[in-house]
Formats: structure tokens, C-alpha cells, sequence
């Protein structure tokens, strides 16, 4: 699985105050945009280092910041599985520990479902590349799985009929909004 | 204060029950699950009978670096309007960063995530509860959370924060006393300490919830009966102070409706047992 090309290569990784000195000579000018400069940068290098694999910023206890990542992956396990059921009901026992796996390393797509999507690519992906230790999905998995990413990407088989056409339109459009 | 009295969490799951669970004053539903031109049936009966509910926002993010989203205030005051809502709340968190102000990616956490306790943390975060407060028509109450990680630089306690932010703002506080415990457990917080600290006349109301212990860390999981250490930490408070409510939160792995009934009775004796109860 090709993990590290979704990690924001340009996330900040720095200490938590990195930008202390650039940042004193405008804090007169206007309120609070030193301090939401300042406070911007360090949270966006410790949620990088949750959601996306960076490294942890400087002072913080790595095993804390392994337990929030932890904690974070498994709230969004928790959030697919209520709305794509079908993937822990094609996956099984595998779907949580695989969807952690990836959720440490990917950042969210915007979107429960955008996210469910992500990850079952990534999945099918993992499952083609050889030695991965995520590879191991059954041939029927596979196929549910893949017939799953198809449901809603497309190009589907044009409906025959003018009523079953309709309603093809409608799915896609229920799906594009949601 | 205004008093609510014994509340639950308002979910679907459980929606039917709540119309048989005796003794419940009000209820709080969770913000973003609730569309205003769509209120679900057993939440409009509840309404019609006069039950209090209270929105509970989750993605405002008000701890984050950015000044709140003018729609994300908006969609809270909209809530606010169709339930007829006494106040609003939300929590003291960050819930995404990145993008402009730092030229990265933006980032959502999907879940809510501590605040530095520093004094830029609580420049900017007073700053945007001013904000929200002018947008809002009715008080906003803020919770403290949970959290696994800390923060290295820290420059107040918990209970200082809050105390600081009630000072600059006037904002009113959810005290979650299962976050308390919470952070007593994984971050050696004393919940005492955190109680002295914050001005009691300032809350709102509380939440209780339960959680598990797994390899040493407390897991605030909503889904698990509450524990005699989470209600220690709520009698501990209603001896300065009874709050004006009192609210369960269960999210997940709900128990029979008479499994909640006597949850919510535990509770209520904790209320009853302290000197100062009404």
C-alpha cells in the first residue's frame, strides 16, 4: 500500500511554537493574529502527526501522541462502519485492524463516505501488491469489494428502460450529494 | 442559571424509549445530527410535551486557530430557533488545522482535540467566543474534554483555563465530569484540583458518561455503564455547588430502557445525597 503518497508533504512538522520570533514584530498590529499564527502552526504540526503520519512535534510524549492517533483511527473506523455497513460486513474480523492501518497514515478524504471510498481502493490496491501483510483478502472479498468501489464510481452498466434509467439518475445524483 | 433538571442524551437508538423513561426533564441532541426543517417525530414529541432539548455542537472547532466559521454559527443558531433551545453548547477543542494560515493542507481530526492552555490559546480562544456569542441568541455553555494527549507548554490547569475564559467572556460551562476522571487516569489531572479552580456558579449543566479501563488508559466511551469514580467526581462538585442539570450521555451499545431508568436513578441519588441539594 503506497501509504506515504496521501501524507501532506508540505505539513508542518516543526516544535509547537515555531513561528515565536517571526511572529513578535506584528503582534501590535492587529489583536489576535500573532497568537492565532502561532497557535495555527502548532496545531496544525500535532494533528499532522495524528491523522498523517509526520513526525511528533518537539516536547510531546510520542507514546501519548501513538494512543490519540489510536483513539482518532478507531472513531473513524467507527464513523465508516455506520455509514458504508458493507464493509465490515465484506471484510469481517479484518475490517477494523486494516481500516486503523490506513487511517494512521490517511488523512480524511472530507466526507465519511469520500473516506469509505478511499479506503476500499487502498484496501483492493494493498490486496494486489504481493507480500503486503494486508493483501490477505479472500477471492470472494475481492470481488464484493470491488463490485462496492464500482457501485459508486462507475461507469455503470447502462439501465435498460426508460424508469430503471431514471432511477440510475437518481442513485447518482443521491450520491454525489451525499 | 436556568434549571433543566435530569436529562439523557437524545439519540435515534433510543428515541422510542425515551417516550416510556420516567422523569426525564430534558434531553440534548447532538447539533450536526439535526436538520431543522426535519425535526425526527419522537424528538417533536418530546417538544409538544414540553421537554427541554438542548443542541450539542461537535464540529465548531471554537478552540482553533481560525476565528469560527460565520455558517457554522449560524446552522448552531438555526438549531437553536427550530428547538426553541434555552442555550447551546459546544466544546473547548480544535477539531482541524492546516490550510492558510499555516500553507499546509487542511486537516480534519474527526474528533475533538485539547487546546494548548497557554496565553495565546486563551487570547484567541476568548476572542472566538465573543464572536460566537454575538451570533448566537441564546448563552453558550463550554465543555471541558477529554483527551489522550497533553500539551508540553501548558501555562494554566484546567480548572485556571476555565476559570480565565469565564472572566474574559462570561461564557457559561458544561462541566463533563467523565472527562475529568477521564484526565485524571490518563494524564494525572487531580478532578479536585480542576474544581477548586473553576467557578462553579458559571456551569450550566453536567454530563456524565461511562467508560472502561484498557492496559491502564480510561476510555471515555459513552457506551459503558457509568463507574462509582466518575459519580465520586460528580458529588464532589454538587458539594460546592448542584448544578442546574444533570445529562447521561450514552452513544453506543444501548442497554434495556429499565438498565437506563436505574442508571439515571444512581445519579440522582448523588444529587439528593449532597448537603446542598434542592
Amino acid at each position: 500500500m503506497n501509504v506515504s503518497a496521501s501524507a501532506p508533504a508540505g505539513a508542518p512538522t516543526a516544535n509547537t511554537a515555531p513561528a515565536a520570533g517571526s511572529a513578535h514584530s506584528s503582534a501590535a498590529a492587529s489583536g489576535t493574529d500573532a497568537a492565532r499564527q502561532r497557535l495555527a502552526l502548532a496545531q496544525a504540526a500535532l494533528l499532522s502527526a495524528l491523522v498523517a503520519g509526520t513526525p511528533v512535534p518537539q516536547g510531546f510524549d510520542p507514546a501519548r501522541v501513538r494512543l490519540q492517533t489510536r483513539a482518532l483511527a478507531d472513531k473513524r473506523a467507527s464513523v465508516t462502519a455506520k455509514v458504508a455497513p458493507e464493509l465490515p460486513r465484506i471484510l469481517g474480523d479484518g475490517f477494523r485492524p486494516s481500516f486503523i492501518r490506513y487511517a494512521q497514515v490517511n488523512p480524511s478524504a472530507g466526507g465519511a463516505r469520500r473516506d469509505a471510498l478511499s479506503f476500499a481502493r487502498a484496501r483492493l490496491r494493498a490486496a494486489e501488491s504481493s507480500g503486503d501483510p494486508a493483501g490477505d483478502l479472500t477471492r470472494q472479498q475481492r470481488c464484493e469489494l470491488t463490485a462496492w468501489v464500482r457501485e459508486r464510481t462507475g461507469p455503470a452498466p447502462r439501465p435498460r428502460g426508460r424508469l430503471r434509467r431514471l432511477a440510475a439518475a437518481a442513485r447518482a445524483r443521491a450520491s454525489v450529494l451525499g | 442559571m436556568e434549571h433543566l433538571g435530569m436529562g439523557i442524551g437524545w439519540r435515534s437508538e433510543i428515541d422510542t424509549a425515551l417516550d416510556r423513561l420516567p422523569g426525564i426533564d430534558w434531553v440534548e441532541v447532538v447539533a450536526e445530527n439535526i436538520c431543522p426543517g426535519h425535526i425526527p417525530d419522537s424528538l417533536r414529541r418530546l417538544l409538544d410535551r414540553g421537554v427541554t432539548v438542548v443542541p450539542h455542537g461537535v464540529s465548531l472547532g471554537i478552540g482553533g486557530a481560525e476565528r469560527p466559521a460565520p455558517q457554522r454559527l449560524a446552522a448552531l443558531a438555526e438549531r437553536v430557533e427550530a428547538l426553541g433551545a434555552p442555550l447551546v453548547t459546544e466544546h473547548i477543542a480544535f477539531v482541524r488545522a492546516g490550510g492558510e494560515m499555516t500553507g499546509s493542507p487542511l486537516l480534519e481530526a474527526g474528533h475533538l482535540l485539547p487546546v494548548p492552555r497557554t496565553r495565546d490559546s486563551l487570547e484567541v480562544l476568548a476572542e472566538n467566543i465573543r464572536i460566537a456569542q454575538d451570533c448566537l441568541p441564546v448563552p453558550l455553555a463550554l465543555e471541558n474534554i477529554a483527551a489522550l494527549v497533553s500539551w508540553p507548554d501548558n501555562e494554566y490547569s484546567e480548572g485556571e483555563f476555565l476559570a480565565e475564559l469565564v472572566e474574559r467572556t462570561g461564557v457559561r460551562l458544561l462541566i463533563d465530569v467523565a472527562n475529568l476522571h477521564t484526565n485524571h487516569v490518563n494524564r494525572g489531572e487531580d478532578p479536585a484540583a480542576a474544581l477548586d479552580a473553576l467557578p462553579v456558579e458559571a456551569i450550566a449543566y453536567v454530563h456524565v458518561a461511562g467508560g472502561v479501563m484498557r492496559d491502564g488508559v480510561w476510555h471515555d466511551t459513552h457506551a459503558h455503564p457509568v463507574t462509582e469514580p466518575v459519580l465520586d467526581v460528580l458529588g464532589q462538585l454538587c458539594s460546592k455547588a448542584v448544578p442546574p442539570g444533570v445529562l447521561l450521555e450514552r452513544d453506543d451499545n444501548f442497554p434495556p430502557p429499565a438498565e437506563l431508568a436505574a442508571e439515571l436513578d444512581t445519579i440522582r441519588r448523588v444529587l439528593t445525597r449532597t448537603p446542598q441539594a434542592a
